[in-house]
C-alpha cells in the first residue's frame, strides 16, 4: 500500500501546478484513509459519528486511493460528478444508519464470521450502501439483451485488476459510470455493472459476495477448455423403432453358429476392454498432469460474480455467471466455494446456510428467513410457504425484543440509485477491448480477439490450438473475418497436415463456399465448395488432384450429377509451358447423370465413360424399375478402310451392346450410327467443358490471390461513420445548405436601408421623401456603377502603361540581355497582355451590363412595398 | 384450287410412292448409305412428307405407328380417311386439298397443328378428339355460320386460328366476336391480337359471354355431379352393397310383384308395410354400413400386403443391384488385365476366374431370388389366409343380416295372411264397407285364390331378397378368388422374369468372354 501511494503521489509530483500543495495533499488523504478504515473496523457507529465523518469527507478534495491506482485521477473530476456522488441524501444517512445496526446485530448474533460488506465508499469517499451502487439499465443494443451477451460484453469491455488484498473485500466500490470510463475493474466492479445490466434486461440477477477458487478469481482460464474448440456434439439420432408390418418377410434363415459368434464376441470384448484400461489410465495420467497445485488459501479468496435466479426471463434454472469471464456455470459448480452475502437493487441478504461443501448444497430460496438473512423487510421475494410462515412466526414470538424494530423497518425501502444511468457509446460498443485487442489463454489454446475495422485484412478473432499444455507446438490456427469484401469469413489452418481450409459466406463472386488446398499451385489437391442455387451450371463440389478432376453438380435440366476427368502427363511443348497455353491431355472422362423421368430407363444413360485415347464410349444405362440389371452399350471407333477401300462408316462389331430387353430398332446399324455421332458431338462438348473448368480454377485462383492482396472491407450504408462516400456526401449536402442559406441572406440584403436610415426613424414617409429616397439610391447605383467602370478603365490604362515601360525598356536593352531576362521579359509580356485583355473583357462587359442592372434596380424600386404606393400615385 | 386435275392423272398412295418418299426424305450421307443398305421400316419414319402429288385418295398408311408430321397438301383429296392408326401425330397438313367436311379425325388425339386452309369445308365439327390442338387453319374455305366459331370453345390450349378467306370473315363483327369469345387466342389471321382491341371486345360482347360462361358453367357442374354420383357407386360396387342405402331393395321387392300391390289396397296393409319397410331399409342400411366397413377393412389389408410385398422385392433388387455392380467392377478389371497379358496359359488361367466368377455370381443371384421366392410366398399365403378370413366374416354377417330380412317378410307374410283372410271373410260374409278395385276383389273370391296370390307375393319377395343375396355373395366370392389369383400370377410372372433376365445376363457375359476367347486365340 505504502509503495503504491508513493507512486501516487509521484505521479501528482509531476504536475508543477499541484506541487506546492503536495505535502498538504499527502496528509488529507492519510487523514482521509483512517476514518475510512475506522468505518469498515469499528462497524458501530453513532449518527453523530457518522455526521462527523460526513463533513469530514465533504471537506477533502479527492484523493486517489491506492486501491484505485489504476483509474487515473482526471476522470474522477468530482466538480463533473453529479451531487449524489459526492453526497448522501437523507434516505441513504436512514439507510446507513439501518446498515449498521444491522451489522451491529449481526457481529453480535454470529461474532466468529467476517464482518459484512455493506457500504463501501464510492469515488468520492463517501459510504454508500452497495445495493444503491447497483443501477438497473436496459442498454439499446439489441445485442446485451440476453444474459450470455452481455456477460460477454462486460467482461470484454473491462479489463481485470485483481484485489489488493485477496482475502477482504475491497474497501472502495466505484460507481459504474469511473468503472466504465476507466475500463478497468475488481471483480466487483465487474458484477455491479453486470448485475446492473442484467436486472435492467429483466433478469432476477444479484451480486454475489463470496469465496471463489483461484483460476476464479485470478481470471485463470489456462485450466479450461476453449469453448471454441469444443465441438458440438452430434445430437445422437434416435432411431424410430418401425413396428414390424402385418406381412413383413421373414429373414432368411441364419445358419451360422452361434455359439462361434459368443466366442468371437467374447474375444472382441476382452481386446476392447483392454484398449478401453489402457485408454483410461493414459487419460488419468495426463489429467494428473495437469491438474493445479494445491492452493495455500483456497477457500478464503474474496470473489464476486452474479446469481441469476430463475423465474424470470424464462430462465429455467439458476444459474453463476463469473463476471470476469462470462462463463455460466451450475450453482453446484466446485469453483464457487462459498457465499457470504448477495444484494440486489432493492435488498440485501446474508446467508446462513453452512458452506462446507462449497455451493452444492445452497438453496437459492431468498424468502426464508431461516437460510437467507434480509435486511430490509417488505421486498418483492415472498415467504414462500404457508408451513414456513409458521415456523417463522413462532420464531417471531421467541424473538419479541426483535419484533419493535423489524416493524419499524417495514415502513423502509430502498433508496434509488446514487449513480447515474449507465451509458455506453456506439463505438465503445463497437471497440468493446480496451484496446480494441484481447487476448485470452486457455487450456492448449489461445484465443485473441480484434475490433472490427480494427485490423486492415477484417480479422476479428483468432484462436490457436496447441498440442501441448505449454503452448508451444501448434496444431491448428482458426481466424475468423468480418466485413471482408470477398466474404471471407473463416481460414483454418492445420498445421499438422499443410491443410488450409477458407470458408466464405454466400456472396462471393464466384459464389464459393469452402476453399480447401495445400498450395495455391493449380494442378494440385483442392476441393472447392459452391453454394448450389447460384451457379448457373449447378456446380456443388469440385475436388482435385494431381491427374484428376471430380465435379459434382446438382439440378441441372441436362439431369448431369458428376463428371470425372483424369489427366495424363503433359506433352511437352517448345512453346510456353503454362498452364493455359497447354492443358494436360484429357485421358478418361467420366460422367454420371441423374434419373431424367421423362425418358424410359433404357434410354436414359446413367453413365458415359469417355475414353479419349482409345477411342472407346462406354454408355451405361439407368436400371429400370424392377430389374437389377441394366444395359451397356460400348462403342468402338474404327476408322478403317475395307478389303475394296471403300470407308467403312459403321459395323456390327463396332457397337457391342447388352439389352435388358432386346428391342428392335436399336439393332440397325442406323440407330447405332446416330447414337456415336451424338456421342462423338457430346464428347467433344464435354471435353470442352472439362477445358474451361480447368480455366475456372485457374481464374478463382488468381482472384483469391488477389482478394487476399487487397483484403478490401465492405462498410454497410448504414455505417455513417465509416463510410466514406456517403459522409462525403453528406458533407457535400450540408456545404450546399449553407451556401443557399447565405444566399438567401444575400438576397434579403435591403438595398434602401441605407438611404431609409438618413430619415427621421417611425415616421411616414411622405410622397416627396419617397420620390428622393429613390433618386438618391438610384444616383448612388448610377455611381457606383460609374466608378466600377473608371477602376476597371484605370486599372487597364494603368496595365497598358506599364506594358510599354516595359516594351521600351526592352528596345533599349535587347543587345546586352541574357536569355534568361528576355524569356522573364517574354513571359511578363504574355501575362500583361493578358491581363489587359481580362480588363478590357470586363470594361465591356461592364458597359453592357451597367444600364440592364440599373433598369433592373429601377424597377425592382417600383416594386419594393415600402415605395409602391407613392410610386402608383406617382406614375 | 384453279389447277384443273383432270389434265393430269390422279393417284393413290402406293407402296412405290411411300418407299421413294421416305427414301428422299430419311437420313442422307453416311447415315443414308447405312439406311440404304439395311432399309427403313415405315414404323420407324417419324415424319413424311407427300405434296403435290395428285394424291386423290389417302391410304396406305397404316404401316406408319411412329409417324408425328405429316404432310398431305397441294393433293385433290376428297375425303379425310385412312389416318385412324397415326395416333402419334401432332402436325398434320392438308391444305389445298378437295375436302368438304372434317371426319376421320377422332383418334389423333395427340394432334397439335391442323392445317385445312384452301379446301371447301362449309362447318368446323368433328374436332372433339383433339383436345390438344393449338393451331388450326382453315383460311380459304367456306364457312359462313359466325355461331360455328362457339365450337372452338372446347379448345383449351387453342392460340392460333386462320379463319380469313371465309364468307364469315367478311361479316362486320367478326374480329370482335372472335376477340370476345376466344379470349385464350393469341393470333388470328396471322395477327397477333391486340391486348386493348381483346378489352374492347370483351366488354362489347359482356353480357353474352356472362350468360354463355353461366350455361357451361351449369353444364359443368351437371357433369361433374354426374361423375361424382357414378364414382360413388362404383365405390359401393367395390364393396358389393350398391343400392343397399336406401329403400330400392324394397321397392325392387313390389315392382314386379302384382298381387302384392293389389293387396296393398286391403284396410290396415298400408300401414302394415309402411312399418315393415321402415324395418326392412333399416336391415339394408346395416349391410350397407357394414359393407362399407369391410371393404375399408379389405383394402387396408391389401394395402399392407401389397406395401410389404414392394418393399420384401425393393430390398432384394437392391442387393442384387449391389452384387452385380461389384461383379461388373471386378470383371472388369478381370477383362483389362486378360486383354493385356500376353502369355497363353496365364490368359487362360483367367479366363477360367472369369468364367467361375460369373457362375458365382449366377449362383448368388438365383440364391437371393429363390430366398424371395420363399419369403413371398409365405406372405402371400398369410395374406390368402386372412383375406378369406375377412370374406368369409363378411358372407356370414350379411347372411345373417339377410336372414333377419328374410325373417321379416314371414312375420309381414302372416300379417297379410292374417289380413287377407279376415278381409274374405268379410267379403264373404258380405260385411265390408270399403270399396275395393275390381281388380283386387278378384282375388278373394275363395280362399285358395287369396292365398295363392298372398303366397305368390310371399315367393317373389323372399326371391328378390334371395337373388340380391346371391349376387352378393359371389360378388366377393369372385373378386377374393380374382384377387389371389392374381396375386399367384403376378408372382410367377415377376420369378420368371427376373429369372430370365439373370439368365441373359450372365449369357451375357459368357458370351462376351467366349468372344474375347476367340479373339484372342485368333489375335495369337
Amino acid at each position: 500500500m505504502e509503495v503504491l501511494r508513493e507512486k501516487v503521489e509521484e505521479e501528482e509530483a509531476a504536475e508543477r501546478e499541484e506541487a506546492a500543495e503536495r505535502a498538504e495533499r499527502a496528509e488529507k488523504m492519510e487523514r482521509m484513509t483512517k476514518p475510512a478504515e475506522v468505518s469498515k473496523e469499528e462497524t458501530i457507529l453513532t449518527q453523530d459519528e457518522l455526521q462527523d465523518l460526513e463533513k469530514r469527507l465533504a471537506a477533502i478534495e479527492t484523493p486517489i486511493p491506492a486501491e484505485y491506482s489504476f483509474v487515473n485521477k482526471a476522470l474522477i473530476d468530482v466538480t463533473k460528478l453529479p451531487p449524489s456522488y459526492t453526497t448522501n441524501s437523507t434516505k441513504e444517512e436512514h439507510l446507513l444508519q439501518v446498515a449498521d445496526n444491522f451489522s451491529r446485530q449481526y457481529s453480535h448474533l454470529c461474532p466468529d464470521r467476517v464482518p459484512l460488506f455493506l457500504h463501501p465508499l464510492n469515488e468520492c469517499n463517501v459510504p454508500k450502501f452497495v445495493s444503491t451502487t447497483l443501477r438497473p439499465t436496459l442498454m439499446p443494443y439489441p445485442e446485451l439483451y440476453n444474459w450470455d451477451t452481455c456477460a460477454q460484453f462486460v467482461s470484454d469491455f473491462l479489463t481485470m485488476v485483481p484485489l489488493l488484498d485477496p482475502l477482504k473485500p475491497p474497501t472502495y466500490l466505484y460507481s459504474s459510470t469511473i468503472v466504465l470510463k476507466a475500463q478497468k475493474g475488481n471483480c466487483f466492479d465487474f458484477s455491479t455493472l453486470l448485475c446492473s445490466m442484467l436486472i435492467g434486461s429483466g433478469y432476477d440477477a444479484y451480486c454475489v459476495n463470496g469465496y471463489g477458487s483461484l483460476d476464479l478469481c485470478l481470471m485463470d482460464l489456462t485450466r479450461e477448455v476453449c469453448p471454441l474448440t469444443v465441438k458440438a456434439k452430434e445430437a445422437v439420432k434416435k432411431k424410430e423403432k418401425v413396428t414390424p408390418k402385418k406381412y413383413a418377410i421373414k429373414p432368411p434363415r441364419d445358419l451360422t453358429s452361434r455359439f462361434e459368434q459368443e466366442q468371437e464376441e467374447k474375444r472382441l470384448q476382452e481386446i476392447k476392454d483392454l484398449q478401453e484400461k489402457r485408454l483410461k489410465e493414459e487419460e488419468e495420467r495426463l489429467l494428473e498432469e495437469e491438474k493445479a497445485k494445491p492452493d495455500p488459501l483456497h477457500g478464503l479468496r474474496v470473489h464476486c460474480w452474479v446469481l441469476v435466479l430463475a423465474g424470470k426471463r424464462e430462465v429455467p434454472e439458476s444459474f453463476f455467471i463469473d463476471s470476469l469471464t462470462a462463463r455460466s456455470y451450475s450453482t453446484k459448480d466446485d469453483h464457487f466455494l462459498g457465499i457470504e452475502s448477495l444484494w440486489n437493487h432493492k435488498n440485501y441478504w446474508i446467508n446462513m446456510q453452512d458452506c462446507w461443501n462449497c455451493c452444492k448444497d445452497l438453496v437459492f430460496d431468498l424468502g426464508d428467513p431461516v437460510r437467507w438473512e434480509y435486511m430490509l423487510l417488505g421486498t418483492d421475494k415472498p415467504h414462500l410457504s404457508l408451513t414456513e410462515e409458521d415456523d417463522e412466526g413462532l420464531d417471531d414470538d421467541d424473538d419479541i425484543d426483535d419484533l419493535g424494530k423489524e416493524e419499524e423497518d417495514k415502513s423502509f425501502d430502498m433508496p434509488p440509485s446514487w449513480v447515474a444511468q449507465i451509458e455506453i457509446t456506439p463505438e465503445e460498443f463497437e471497440v468493446r477491448w480496451p484496446s480494441g485487442k484481447k487476448v485470452i489463454q486457455y487450456k492448449r489454446a489461445q484465443l485473441e480477439k480484434w475490433a472490427p475495422y480494427l485490423n486492415s485484412n477484417g480479422l476479428v478473432c483468432r484462436l490457436t490450438v496447441y498440442q501441448d499444455l505449454q503452448c508451444t507446438k501448434v496444431l491448428e490456427i482458426k481466424e475468423w473475418y468480418q466485413n471482408r469484401e470477398d466474404m471471407l469469413e473463416l481460414k483454418h489452418v492445420n498445421k499438422v497436415t499443410g491443410l488450409q481450409v477458407d470458408y466464405f459466406k454466400p456472396g462471393h463472386p464466384q459464389a464459393l463456399r469452402v476453399h480447401s488446398y495445400k498450395s495455391m499451385l493449380p494442378e494440385m489437391d483442392r476441393t472447392m465448395e459452391f453454394y448450389e442455387m447460384i451457379r448457373v451450371d449447378g456446380l456443388i463440389k469440385r475436388e482435385e488432384t494431381p491427374m484428376t478432376m471430380t465435379e459434382c453438380y446438382q439440378g441441372r435440366s441436362d439431369f448431369l450429377s458428376y463428371r470425372h476427368i483424369n489427366f495424363g502427363p503433359r506433352v511437352k511443348k517448345l512453346t510456353q509451358n503454362s498452364a493455359e497455353s497447354n492443358p494436360r491431355p484429357m485421358v478418361k472422362i467420366t460422367e454420371r447423370f441423374f434419373r431424367n423421368p421423362a425418358k424410359p430407363a433404357d434410354e436414359d444413360v446413367a453413365e458415359r465413360v469417355f475414353m479419349i485415347l482409345e477411342e472407346r464410349i462406354q454408355l451405361r444405362y439407368h436400371c429400370r424399375d424392377d430389374y437389377i440389371t441394366a444395359s451397356k452399350r460400348e462403342f468402338l471407333r474404327r476408322t478403317e478402310v475395307d478389303s475394296k477401300g471403300n470407308k467403312i462408316i459403321m459395323t456390327p462389331d463396332m457397337c457391342i451392346s447388352f439389352e435388358v430387353e432386346p428391342m428392335e430398332h436399336t439393332k440397325k446399324l442406323l440407330y447405332q450410327y446416330e447414337t456415336m455421332i451424338h456421342l462423338k458431338n457430346e464428347e467433344k462438348l464435354s471435353r470442352h467443358q472439362a477445358w474451361e473448368s480447368e480455366l475456372e480454377v485457374l481464374e478463382i485462383l488468381k482472384q483469391r490471390e488477389e482478394e487476399e492482396e487487397a483484403h478490401t472491407l465492405t462498410i454497410s450504408i448504414y455505417d455513417t461513420k465509416r463510410n466514406e462516400k456517403s459522409k462525403e456526401y453528406r458533407e457535400a449536402m450540408e456545404r450546399v445548405l449553407h451556401e443557399e442559406h447565405l444566399r438567401q441572406v444575400e438576397t434579403q440584403l435591403d438595398y434602401l436601408a441605407p438611404f431609409l436610415a438618413q430619415l427621421p426613424p417611425g415616421e411616414k414617409l411622405t410622397r416627396w421623401q419617397a420620390v428622393r429616397l429613390k433618386d438618391e439610391c438610384l444616383n448612388d447605383f448610377k455611381q457606383r456603377l460609374i466608378d466600377k467602370a473608371n477602376l476597371i478603365q484605370a486599372r487597364f490604362e494603368k496595365e497598358t502603361q506599364e506594358l510599354q515601360k516595359k516594351q521600351q525598356w526592352y528596345q533599349e536593352n535587347q543587345i546586352t540581355l541574357t536569355p534568361e531576362d528576355e524569356d522573364l521579359y517574354l513571359s511578363y509580356c504574355s501575362q500583361a497582355m493578358f491581363r489587359i485583355r481580362i480588363l478590357e473583357q470586363r470594361l465591356n462587359r461592364h458597359k453592357e451590363l451597367a444600364p440592364l442592372k440599373y433598369l433592373a434596380l429601377e424597377e425592382k424600386l417600383y416594386k419594393d412595398p415600402r415605395l409602391v404606393d407613392f410610386m402608383k400615385v406617382f406614375v | 384450287m384453279s389447277r384443273s386435275y383432270e389434265s393430269i392423272d390422279p393417284k393413290v398412295i402406293d407402296d412405290d410412292m411411300l418407299k421413294v418418299a421416305v427414301g428422299e426424305q430419311g437420313p442422307q450421307e453416311e447415315a443414308g448409305q447405312l439406311a440404304k443398305q439395311e432399309g427403313i421400316l415405315f414404323k420407324d419414319v417419324l415424319s413424311l412428307q407427300l405434296d403435290f402429288q395428285n394424291i386423290l385418295r389417302i391410304d396406305n398408311l397404316w404401316q406408319f405407328e411412329n409417324l408425328q408430321k405429316l404432310q398431305l397438301n397441294n393433293n385433290i383429296i376428297e375425303r379425310i380417311e385412312g389416318l385412324e392408326n397415326l395416333i402419334h401425330l401432332v402436325w398434320l397438313d392438308l391444305s389445298f386439298n378437295n375436302i368438304e367436311t372434317i371426319e376421320g379425325l377422332d383418334t389423333l388425339v395427340n394432334l397439335e397443328d391442323l392445317s385445312l386452309s384452301n379446301n371447301r369445308i362449309s362447318k368446323m365439327d368433328s374436332l372433339d378428339a383433339l383436345v390438344k390442338l393449338q393451331v388450326l387453319s382453315l383460311g380459304n374455305n367456306q364457312i359462313s355460320n359466325i355461331m360455328n366459331i362457339l365450337y372452338l370453345r372446347r379448345f383449351t390450349d387453342l392460340r392460333t386460328l386462320t379463319l380469313s378467306g371465309n364468307p364469315v370473315a367478311e361479316a362486320e363483327e367478326y374480329k370482335m366476336f372472335i376477340y370476345a369469345y376466344l379470349p385464350d387466342l393469341v393470333y388470328l389471321d396471322f395477327r397477333r391480337i391486340d391486348e386493348q382491341a381483346k378489352e374492347m371486345a370483351k366488354m362489347k360482347h359482356q353480357y353474352s359471354i356472362d350468360e354463355l360462361k353461366h350455361r357451361e358453367a351449369q353444364m359443368q357442374a351437371r357433369l361433374e355431379d354426374q361423375k361424382l354420383q357414378q364414382e360413388k357407386l362404383a365405390q359401393h360396387k367395390l364393396a358389393f352393397v350398391e343400392h343397399l342405402d336406401g329403400p330400392f331393395l324394397f321397392n325392387s321387392m313390389y315392382s314386379e310383384d302384382v298381387e302384392g300391390n293389389k293387396l296393398s289396397y286391403l284396410p290396415g296393409v298400408g300401414e302394415l308395410l309402411e312399418t315393415y319397410k321402415d324395418k326392412f331399409v333399416v336391415i339394408c342400411l346395416n349391410i350397407f354400413e357394414y359393407g362399407l366397413k369391410q371393404q375399408e377393412k379389405r383394402k387396408a389389408e391389401l394395402d399392407t400386403f401389397n406395401e410389404c410385398m414392394q418393399e420384401a422385392i425393393q430390398e432384394n433388387q437392391e442387393k442384387g443391384k449391389l452384387k452385380v455392380a461389384k461383379f461388373e467392377e471386378k470383371h472388369l478389371l478381370n477383362l483389362n488385365a486378360i486383354r493385356e497379358e500376353t502369355e497363353l496359359p496365364n490368359i487362360e488361367k483367367k479366363l477360367t476366374e472369369c468364367s467361375d466368377d460369373i457362375n458365382d455370381l449366377f449362383n448368388m443371384l438365383m440364391t437371393l431370388e429363390m430366398q424371395l421366392v420363399e419369403q413371398l410366398e409365405e406372405a402371400i399365403n398369410i395374406f390368402e389366409r386372412n383375406i378369406t378370413d375377412l370374406v368369409g366374416l363378411f358372407i356370414e354377417n350379411v347372411q345373417s343380416l339377410m336372414a333377419q330380412c328374410r325373417d321379416l317378410e314371414n312375420h309381414h307374410h302372416e300379417k297379410l295372411l292374417e289380413i287377407a283372410i279376415n278381409t274374405l271373410e268379410k267379403i264373404l260374409k258380405g260385411e265390408m264397407d270399403e270399396d275395393l278395385p275390381d281388380d283386387v276383389r278378384a282375388l278373394f273370391v275363395d280362399k285358395d285364390t287369396t292365398v295363392n296370390a298372398v303366397g305368390a307375393s310371399h315367393d317373389i319377395h323372399l326371391l328378390k331378397i334371395d337373388n340380391r343375396e346371391d349376387e352378393l355373395v359371389t360378388g366377393i366370392n369372385s373378386w377374393c378368388a380374382h384377387l389371389l389369383d392374381k396375386i399367384h400370377k403376378d408372382e410367377i410372372m415377376r420369378n420368371r422374369k427376373r429369372v430370365k433376365e439373370i439368365n441373359q445376363y450372365i449369357d451375357h457375359m459368357q458370351s462376351e468372354l467366349d468372344n474375347l476367347e476367340c479373339g484372342d486365340i485368333i489375335d495369337i
